[in-house]
């Protein structure tokens, strides 16, 4: 499992930007982002290498940020590969509240992250089929 | 038609029947209710101190907060038993201000609704719709009673449901309108939206507004939406003070008539609590006379205006008090609502997720007020699903909504992105201007 942070931003210019600017003063480095079109504010979602620094350093400029557990699972790049996933999930009864994507390093596969109330379950139905989920070191 | 004889009495005479019925007043709030037996004692002064009117400034202030100090119903002066009815409306903090009346009471304070009535044109011929809220509020209640003293037929049609209003003013041959005047425009321009000319297909000639002020620029608004033969005057009220009946418009629009041997009004300034000369502009005191179940001696109504002693055209001879022209203190009037951000403040301040500071924008959009208020996200928690912020914005609401009686709009922002005040904090913006 990894730990991804979520940070409440309001849908106006440079509020993603004020953001970034102060992971990266904190020398984070970001390895996924997602955001979604809403009205008014938005839950910024990013996997970044260092959760607690980033946590601590948002916090600290006054931004409301929440650490919380996600599972990155790293699918070969292969036709019908998150077909696959996905089905491993919904034949497990597991619900999935929301997925993005990113690549660790050049070269590498895609981790698919996704959030779910059901992590252990998840967890068992993924390593069955021997899908490799990432760690945090990996980031 | 000019309803009651006192409306037209000298001033002496006028003057005379204050004075008889101030000494009333104070003896029997000295001998019935507490806390104004306290004050008067606290100031030095007896019901046989009071010789002319100019006495009345001897006597000490009740404010709004006195409500809330003896609520519900520590100000009153009768037994509950005496009580036929009960009113309310917003208190600076989460309990209302509750108001009682006794069967004289009403019969007084119906009268006195009659004559605003009459006032604005009414007749026994007119077909009147109350599109004021009912429940609680005094306006709708008041009008109504009012209208049906002077023999016009009632039609009790609540605030709300458009497409109903417009068929009764249609099928019902409406002559005459109760509303707030923002909700007569917005009703005016739907009716015109759906081809209708209210001039040419509608019998409607009469407005009768209040519940919040009707400004010079908003009644030139009301003729070209409504047409040239609509006539539309304000009233003045407040529930503590009985509700509607106060003062009144005449058709000859030179301010409202203040019942004057029922009401005795003061202009003062609200800092100094000077009283000042007539003609000057301050805050409206106002001595109830001869009620019998709330009495209220030089009532605060935080609103400013001045007062006119003219005598007028339309053959009244009391004061005429001018169009409102802002508050003493910081309450809002929201669609007819009355409104203190202290309400706002203390449901806010219940609320564990949210910051202490909050912003109240207030607009007018398609005629009707609009209230948006914006509070600051502190707590992460609710970050682990749009859901959860979801359910906060509808927990605030339904808070809010109940707490006011009023709908508003939430906005949430990160921390600290309010502006901070090191003095007294100015929270609210009201944009609209002239009430339009």
């Amino acid at each position: 499992m990894i730990r991804q942070i979520s940070v409440f931003v309001e849908n106006q210019p440079g509020s993603m930007m004020r953001v970034t600017s102060v992971l990266t003063e904190a020398h984070v480095n970001i390895r996924a982002i997602s955001t979604f079109d809403t009205p008014e504010f938005g839950i910024m979602r990013l996997v970044v290498d260092d959760p607690v620094q980033a946590k601590s350093s948002l916090t600290e400029k006054g931004f409301v940020t929440r650490v919380s557990t996600v599972i990155g699972a790293e699918l070969k790049d292969e036709k019908g590969n998150l077909n696959q996933m996905l089905t491993l999930l919904a034949d497990g009864q597991i619900n999935v509240n929301y997925i993005y994507s990113f690549v660790i390093r050049e070269g590498k596969a895609p981790v698919m992250v996704f959030s779910t109330d059901d992590y252990e379950n998840a967890e068992k139905v993924l390593r069955d089929a021997d899908v490799r989920l990432v760690e945090e070191d990996e980031l | 038609m000019i309803w009651a004889k006192e409306e037209t009495l000298p001033r002496d005479e006028i003057e005379a029947i204050q004075l008889r019925k101030l000494g009333e007043t104070v003896r029997y709030i000295y001998g019935r209710v507490k806390p104004y037996r306290d004050k008067m004692d606290a100031a030095g002064v007896k019901p046989e101190d009071i010789h002319t009117l100019d006495d009345l400034k001897k006597l000490p202030f009740t404010y709004k907060a006195d409500f809330k100090d003896h609520y519900p119903d520590g100000l009153f002066a009768v037994d509950k038993k005496e009580i036929v009815r009960y009113h309310a409306s917003s208190g600076t903090t989460g309990k209302p201000t509750v108001v009682g009346y006794t069967r004289n009471d009403l019969d007084m304070w119906l009268n006195n609704v009659a004559r605003l009535a009459c006032m604005g044109g009414a007749t026994a011929d007119d077909v009147a719709q109350i599109s004021f809220g009912y429940g609680t509020f005094t306006g709708a209640l008041g009008l109504h009673g009012g209208l049906e003293k002077i023999g016009a037929s009632v039609i009790p049609m609540s605030s709300g449901n458009t497409n109903k209003q417009i068929m009764f003013l249609q099928d019902m041959e409406v002559t005459l309108l109760v509303a707030t005047p923002s909700y007569a425009l917005h009703l005016g321009e739907e009716i015109r939206r759906r081809g209708i000319d209210p001039s040419k297909d509608l019998k409607l000639h009469i407005g009768l507004f209040g519940g919040e002020g009707m400004t010079e620029p908003m009644r030139d608004e009301m003729h070209k939406v409504w047409g040239d033969q609509f006539v539309c005057t304000q009233n003045y009220g407040m529930s503590e003070l009985c509700g509607p009946g106060v003062a009144g418009e005449c058709t000859e629009l030179c301010g409202m008539h203040v019942n004057e041997d029922w009401f005795i009004p003061e202009i003062i300034d609200p800092k100094t609590e000077e009283v000042l000369p007539p003609g000057e502009r301050g805050e409206l005191v106002v001595t109830c006379l001869g009620k019998e179940a709330l009495p209220l001696v030089r009532y605060r109504t935080g609103d400013m205006t001045r007062l006119m002693y003219e005598p007028c055209k339309c053959g009244r001879t009391t004061c005429r008090m001018e169009n409102i022209s802002g508050r003493a203190d910081d309450m809002l009037v929201i669609r007819g609502v009355n409104v203190f951000p202290t309400q706002i403040e203390e449901v806010l301040l219940k609320i564990d997720e949210i910051g202490p500071h909050y912003e109240i924008l207030v607009e007018r959009k398609n005629r009707l007020d609009v209230m948006t208020i914006t509070v600051e996200l502190i707590d992460d928690r609710l970050l682990d699903s749009y859901a959860q912020l979801g359910k906060l914005e509808e927990r605030i609401k339904t808070a809010l909504k109940s707490q006011l009686g009023l709908a508003t709009q939430l906005r949430l922002v990160a921390p600290n992105s309010l502006q901070r005040f090191e003095g007294k904090a100015k929270r609210v913006t009201d944009l609209r201007k002239d009430g339009l």
